[in-house]
């Protein structure tokens, strides 16, 4: 199969990759971008460790064609961060010790990212259901909905993350 | 949302149990820590592996000519490639160590490896799988163990009469004089399901073996030491020709510290062909070839007298087994130790018959066979105090270990808060007032091991190993053996090693997971890490700054009766506080006065003499409110309240998220994680249909921290997280019961289940009506 | 592992069109690629060709008014109709439908007519769309046509579109005065497609129940309607027994698996309950609704 050339940008970076158009938009970031922070964790689209954020909506990158995110701008949990200063997300899981074993953690913060911008005064069942795409099996999500209700109360800026 | 107390703590400590970030955070949560999973090297070729759809068949012969004339497959590997070692986790016990990962002559459940392909991309070694014939003589199978103990049902392995692999007999006291004393006996049979532990990194391995003949493995693993020494087995190397590297492993669970395929065919594979191979998982492989929770049918009679004294109690276990031994000859043992958790009997016995079937291998999963065990006894406990009539706390609590508790030939009882627990989930409960009528509550006890006494890995290493170096910077390099899993034991012992020596955790580097260049040590499991790594690393930093501050009494010029120490990097006399010297001014002199040689500390753990079982054990009495849905059966955690004494907290944080995340995957296994099995063949490898508790399931996890001094641990300290997976499954079955007078005696509950002892305790009070 | 395929990007519907009437026997047209993905992943449909409309933005719409009603155009996404405030005051369930749909990225990217062409029962916004009369329009080289949901689907993950149709717009006729719509899928977590769904709506004529339909989710092969409960509803004064007559009919009326999640009587027994359930909250909301 051919392969055809296509221009994603991520974390506000462009990268111009060769891809089978059969490849997955979290092939793509992994496997050929090599951002490797965006895991798989499943074959069905259950388990969130693949979320990525597409024009500012959370998607599950394992069902996204790489091809139809051209045009866009993606980001990862490598973008979260500017210039070594955390985002206040990353300072409320630091802070409140939401993850564990740290592999859904990618997904988890971009799920987050992704509720918080769109949620103002978010209740601890909208929290809950924001994130219920993302399976964590090591820290029973309670940590990870404090850290969330944690940003949404304004307890982290951009200035005192 | 959660509520997180601790009663009669202990006076604080500069770093121990306070609130310090998880020293892996930053890696973690900037998406930069590199999992086995992520592990790329040059010239990597992707392995897959061929898997038996026959629960038993004879392998008669495999040809792979075809997958071989694929364009992009380098090379094919069967049984016939291997030593053919039959190797086991318990390797001191040859008769138990039956399985050859690649089988030479027979597979034995559905899924299990039979051949491996190499290729340059997974996508052609998927294609080549197809192109490999097996040639099979299907044999009969079985798949129950009451079943496969049987006459004339099916011989699994050679030798082992009526496919029981592994008995254990557990006793103490006079069994039939407490029998004889009863006033009430009661007698159940329960069953206890499987669970799949479902770690989010499926099962990984990138083997690489260069012409030097040593072999580096990139291994998400639970014990580096323990992969490192079952590899050399297999292979035929030395331990020391193979390195094993865990950088970062997503989850364990107990299910990561046996050999698996990805390990041992990637390995096999690179052997052939001098090239990295990688061996990634799909979802669907780890559900159905990964060893799971260990199914039990349990038979016990229990006998008290009339006030509620325990008098005596007999278990008898039937495990299935699965096709191969692994982790579940400790599961057996453990089962049923804690089946008598956490009280006091005139007599115990417990038999366990662990049974081999033509089904997956089953194994160590967190708890242990402890969950099992509570399943049924602490149902059983509730439906007791309610035959008599009497308070099921208060009869639980009478009858509880203490401080002091001897279990003869077992274990003795060094620290034991429970009775404090009694107190808190009473008060919890009598807080919550009257439930709306959907509702009730549950509770459950248990206590649980902190690590295990066993040596059924035969090693003649301590259990425990740590190295404290310190720099002329101040910066201390901590190499430990332990295996940080997720649960943070990088943090704990970097903690641990703060406290002592007298620094910040910030100026520790910890260094784990490399048989190269870390200590070994048995690794994660048996939650035994914090007391016997803890300990370890608390020898070797005491061992440090006791080198350290001999230069600085030396300079002191201090009377004998004073003494120096070493706080928030400021060496004083305790004495005089403010007295003293940075603790950089004094690892430079003291270097010089080593001849340039930089301060180097060891410390290492091995119980000795503690009984049966483990050194230490925590203790825990858990509540959780439940609502039911009478008409549907749907079941709805809406709280929990857990009290719970592992001796000294060391890492705040991390145990918050251990007792919160134990919550989830026991909830689980009571009312959600349902592995049906038809024929040998799972009936849901997926994360669609099997179900996991998820953030809008999670109830509130409120935690009551019962603070007590455990002699044998570092600073007092003993388990937490794996304990915390016992009682929940109970807890829920104990709400039903509460509520509505029915006994759950099979676990998962699900809604059906509930529907129909509802609709058949409906039938039994109409016709008792009659 | 998905098979090869050549991808094809149409700027508009029309050469959407055309591209599928050349290839119409082997290929796959995706938009959201929620469902399209999984089976293409597992092998189940290998398409040489997959015709990417994701990015036609003519067909991204969600419009109302109040004589022809609702209109969800090919590529407007679950996320979007669930964030509307015309469909929150005008369709209110199918608000909740969509609120509870799979999970936040699924919906963010996935469509409703998607949803509807791949024709899972036990999908939720068949039974809904159903429950409110909905239709779908196909288009084709050929021209369109409209096809009441209800005769959408002949047999288990089939639908009645020729090989070089695709749905172009989902129609949902104005909500009648004194009527509602209630759907419930009962599931062990809230991200889950249910065991069984529930979707009723009734419309009253002063104390009486006008019109009925009571629609079921993975209770056959497809969604289908329970006519016999609807028929007990119909021309009732209702109350708690007539609800209890019209779940005991849908129950009888289907024919659920049984599967490793439920028994095939677990599941009459659960239609029964949502039934009665859903009919008696879809009067409650009819009774005040305007």
């Amino acid at each position: 199969m051919e392969k055809m050339l296509l221009h994603l940008n991520v974390n506000d970076q462009d990268y111009e990759i060769y891809i089978n158009p059969k490849t997955l938009l979290v092939e793509a970031i992994r496997d050929h971008i090599e951002l490797t922070g965006t895991k798989r964790g499943c074959d069905t689209v259950s388990c969130g460790a693949c979320t990525v954020i597409v024009d500012g909506i959370a998607v599950k990158a394992c069902s996204v064609l790489a091809v139809q995110a051209e045009g866009t701008k993606i980001m990862t949990s490598e973008g979260l961060e500017k210039n070594g200063k955390l985002a206040p997300i990353q300072k409320a899981f630091l802070d409140e010790g939401a993850f564990q074993c740290g592999f859904c953690t990618s997904g988890m913060l971009m799920s987050s990212v992704a509720f918080l911008n769109e949620s103002k005064n978010p209740t601890e069942k909208e929290i809950r259901d924001g994130i219920e795409g993302n399976i964590c099996r090591c820290t029973g999500y309670n940590s990870i909905v404090r850290a969330i209700d944690a940003v949404a109360k304004g307890k982290y800026t951009e200035d005192n993350a | 949302m959660n509520k997180y107390t601790v009663i009669n703590p202990h006076e604080p400590f500069r770093v121990i149990n306070t609130h310090v970030h998880n020293v892996d955070g930053w890696a973690k949560i900037t998406g930069r820590a590199t999992y086995t999973f992520d592990v790329k090297l040059p010239g990597m070729l992707y392995g897959k592996i061929l898997r038996s759809p026959h629960p038993h068949a004879k392998i008669r012969g495999i040809d792979f000519t075809k997958a071989l004339q694929l364009d992009g497959v380098k090379a094919v590997v069967t049984g016939k490639d291997t030593l053919g070692v039959k190797q086991g986790i318990w390797r001191r016990y040859k008769d138990l160590c039956d399985e050859q990962i690649l089988p030479v002559e027979k597979v034995r459940y559905i899924g299990e490896p039979v051949a491996a392909v190499a290729a340059t991309t997974e996508e052609i070694a998927e294609k080549a799988l197809d192109l490999i014939e097996v040639d099979y003589e299907v044999l009969p199978a079985v798949f129950e163990p009451l079943d496969a103990i049987k006459k004339g049902a099916p011989e699994i392995h050679d030798g082992f009469e009526r496919n029981i692999s592994v008995t254990r007999h557990i006793e103490w006291g006079e069994v039939e004089e407490g029998f004889e004393e009863s006033e009430y006996i009661r007698e159940d049979w329960f069953r206890c399901g499987g669970q799949a532990h479902m770690c989010m990194e499926t099962r990984c391995a990138v083997s690489s073996y260069t012409p030097d003949k040593k072999l580096t493995i990139y291994s998400s693993n639970q014990s580096p030491y323990y992969m490192q020494g079952l590899m050399a087995g297999v292979l035929n190397m030395r331990e020391g020709d193979i390195r094993v590297l865990s950088p970062y492993v997503g989850g364990g669970f107990g299910g990561k510290f046996e050999l698996d395929g990805a390990i041992f065919c990637s390995a096999i594979l690179s052997m052939k062909l001098y090239k990295p191979v990688k061996i990634v998982y799909t979802r669907e492989e780890d559900f159905i070839a990964t060893k799971r929770r260990t199914p039990m049918f349990y038979y016990t009679r229990t006998g008290v007298k009339k006030d509620g004294t325990f008098c005596a109690r007999e278990a008898k276990v039937f495990t299935n087994g699965g096709a191969y031994t692994g982790m579940g000859a400790t599961a057996l043992y453990l089962t049923g130790f804690f089946h008598s958790f956490p009280y006091i009997w005139k007599g115990y016995r417990y038999d366990g018959y662990r049974v081999y079937t033509n089904t997956l291998p089953s194994t160590s999963m967190r708890g242990f066979g402890a969950p099992q065990a509570m399943w049924c006894s602490e149902q059983q406990i509730e439906w007791i105090a309610a035959d008599l009539g009497l308070d099921p706390i208060e009869m639980r609590r009478k009858n509880s270990h203490k401080e002091g508790t001897i279990l003869p030939g077992q274990a003795t009882i060094a620290s034991c808060g429970i009775d404090q627990c009694y107190d808190e989930i009473t008060k919890w409960i009598k807080g919550k007032g009257k439930l709306p009528a959907n509702r009730s509550i549950g509770i459950s006890a248990c206590g649980f091991m902190s690590g295990g006494i066993f040596n059924w890995f035969d090693s003649p290493y301590s259990f425990s190993s740590a190295v404290v170096t310190i720099n002329q910077d101040g910066t201390v390099e901590l190499h430990v053996g332990a295996q940080d899993i997720g649960q943070g034991s990088n943090t704990t012992m970097a903690i641990i090693c703060a406290e002592t020596l007298g620094v910040k955790v910030e100026d520790i580097k910890v260094h784990s997971g490399d048989t190269d260049n870390c200590p070994p040590d048995l690794g994660a499991w048996g939650s035994r890490q914090t007391l016997m790594s803890g300990n370890a690393v608390k020898m070797a930093s005491e061992q440090a700054k006791k080198q350290l501050l001999e230069f600085a009494y030396a300079q002191s010029g201090l009377n004998i009766v004073y003494d120096l120490d070493i706080k928030d990097r400021w060496v004083h006399a305790i004495a005089r506080p403010e007295r003293g010297e940075d603790f950089v001014a004094l690892v430079r002199k003291a270097l010089r006065g080593k001849d340039g040689q930089k301060i180097v500390g060891r410390g290492y753990y091995t119980p000795h003499r503690k009984g049966m079982i483990s050194p230490a054990y925590s203790y825990m009495l858990q509540g959780v409110e439940v609502e039911v849905d009478e008409e549907t059966g749907k079941i709805t955690l809406m709280d929990s309240m857990t009290a719970h004494d592992c001796g000294q907290p060391i890492n705040h944080l991390g145990l918050i998220g251990q007792l919160e995340g134990a919550f989830s995957m026991a909830a689980g296994y009571g009312y959600l994680e349902y592995m049906p099995y038809e024929d040998g063949k799972l009936m849901n490898p997926n994360l669609v249909d099997y179900k996991m508790i998820r953030a809008p399931e999670m109830p509130p996890a409120n935690i009551a921290e019962i603070d007590t001094y455990e002699p044998e641990g570092p600073y007092g300290a003993k388990e937490a997280g794996e304990g915390l997976t016992n009682p929940t499954a109970a807890a829920i079955g104990n709400a039903l019961f509460h509520r509505f007078g029915i006994q759950m005696k099979e676990c998962p509950v699900r809604p059906e289940m509930v529907v129909n002892a509802l609709r058949e305790k409906k039938a039994k009070e109409q016709a008792e009506k009659k | 592992m998905i098979s090869d395929f050549t991808y094809l990007k149409p700027g508009s519907m029309k050469e959407a069109l055309q591209m599928l009437k050349e290839h119409e026997d082997e290929c796959k047209v995706i938009c959201g690629g929620q469902s399209l993905l999984v089976i293409m992943r597992q092998g189940l449909v290998s398409p040489e060709y997959v015709i990417d409309i994701k990015r036609l933005e003519d067909a991204n719409y969600l419009t109302y008014d109040a004589k022809d009603g609702l209109k969800i155009g090919a590529t407007c996404t679950h996320r979007t109709i669930e964030h509307s405030a015309m469909i929150k005051e005008k369709y209110p369930a199918l608000e909740a439908m969509e609120e509870k749909l799979a999970s936040i990225q699924v919906r963010n990217w996935g469509t409703i007519a998607g949803n509807l062409a791949h024709g899972d029962p036990a999908g939720d916004p068949a039974p809904v769309l159903i429950a409110m009369g909905g239709s779908v329009k196909l288009g084709s080289t050929k021209g369109e046509r409209v096809i009441p949901l209800d005769e959408f689907y002949p047999d288990l993950f089939e639908t009645v579109m020729d090989h070089d149709e695709l749905i172009v717009e989902v129609q949902v006729p104005p909500r009648p005065a004194k009527s509602a719509t209630k759907y419930q899928k009962f599931n062990l977590l809230e991200s889950d497609m249910g065991l069984i769904g529930v979707a009723v709506t009734v419309t009253m004529d002063g104390d009486k129940c006008k019109d009925a339909r009571v629609v079921l989710g993975s209770a056959a092969p497809t969604v289908i309607r329970a006519k016999e409960a609807e028929q007990v509803l119909i021309g009732a004064t209702l109350d708690d027994t007539v609800f209890e007559k019209a779940g005991e009919a849908a129950a009888a009326e289907c024919e659920p698996v049984a599967d490793i999640h439920a028994s095939e009587e677990y599941r009459r027994h659960l239609i029964k309950v949502l039934t009665k359930r859903m009919a008696k909250a879809a009067w409650e909301q009819a009774k005040i609704s305007g």
